[in-house]
């Protein structure tokens, strides 16, 4: 029996940390091919933006910037397990912002291009447009999210930590 | 005496011309529709070709930005719907209002062409003509592309 009581803690700190780490992994190397795809063609991803019709013009080549740079970043960070749970927070707002504008655009009955992933449509032909199944993909990119931005580290991997 | 055959005669050619008629209509069936087309300022793909290779109008693509970005009709200018008075200051500051204009869409089911074109014929354009077949009657058909 009190064999049985030492054990149960532990088993559920490595749980969580082999969770945490299996959720790291697989949304850090989706953020940074997510992420990739759109710097390689960051004019393409900015006309998609401004299809969103959210926007000034001026801003869009700016932010289409700055979310590529943010995606391939934070998925990295997430990936090493750098900064993961600051990584994991910025990811959150930027999903919080995706899930935002879709459904204001699909509410308004516009119908355009995601922007989400691209590499779908170029290998196998999936075309992605704004509506319900990204908006839900994205709901579980964010609840998959919170348990890092919740209980993952802000750690540096290669710096020794004491205790 | 002579009455009779004159009217077997009439009778005759009477009897001849309806029976030639449907035939006639049937012939005048696709010319008639394409004048028709014409008429309501719209152009078949032989058309457009043929204004694309006498380079006297102007190819205008009303789909998305980043659907021109993609591909469009080699020499068109984007002009989407969507964005409509953001892209039209710049259309307009390069083509004049007497240009020939045709607009067209990925399809003949894309409503984008016709309404890009009724808002250039409000904004003074009066030579718009709507390529109802779009870009996927003229990629089919092995016309020069671009993006």
């Amino acid at each position: 029996m009190s064999l049985f009581n030492a054990k149960t803690p532990m088993t559920t700190i490595s749980f969580s940390s082999a969770l945490i780490t299996a959720l790291r992994l697989l949304l850090g190397a989706i953020f940074i091919l997510s992420g990739g795809e759109k710097l390689l063609d960051l004019k393409y991803f900015a006309l998609v933006i401004a299809e969103y019709q959210i926007l000034p013009s001026l801003f869009i080549p700016a932010v289409a910037l700055l979310v590529s740079l943010c995606e391939l970043l934070c998925g990295t960070m997430l990936l090493v397990d750098l900064f993961s749970q600051i990584s994991a927070s910025v990811m959150l707002s930027l999903m919080a912002i995706f899930i935002a504008a879709m459904t204001n655009n699909v509410i308004r009955g516009l119908e355009h291009d995601c922007g989400c992933f691209e590499f779908l449509a170029q290998w196998y032909g999936l075309k992605e447009e704004i509506g319900i199944g990204p908006i839900v993909r994205d709901i579980l990119f964010f609840i998959l999210l919170l348990p890092i931005a919740l209980l993952g580290s802000n750690r540096i991997p290669w710096k020794k930590h004491k205790g | 005496m002579s009455g009779k055959p004159l009217r077997r005669t009439l009778v005759a050619s009477l009897l001849l011309l309806s029976s030639f008629s449907p035939a006639l209509s049937q012939l005048h069936a696709g010319e008639s529709a394409a004048l028709a087309k014409e008429e309501s300022g719209q152009v078949d793909l032989s058309a457009a070709k043929a204004l694309f290779d006498s380079r006297s109008a102007c190819f205008v693509d009303s789909r998305s930005e980043y659907a021109y970005y993609t591909s469009h009709i080699k020499g068109a200018i984007s002009l989407s719907e969507s964005r409509f008075d953001e892209q039209f200051p710049d259309f307009r500051q390069k083509k004049s209002i007497e240009t020939l204009i045709v607009v067209y869409c990925v399809g003949p089911s894309c409503p984008k062409a016709r309404h890009v074109a009724e808002k250039l014929k409000k904004n003074g354009y009066r030579n718009v003509k709507v390529f109802s077949g779009g870009l996927v009657e003229w990629s089919h058909a092995g016309f020069p592309i671009e993006g």
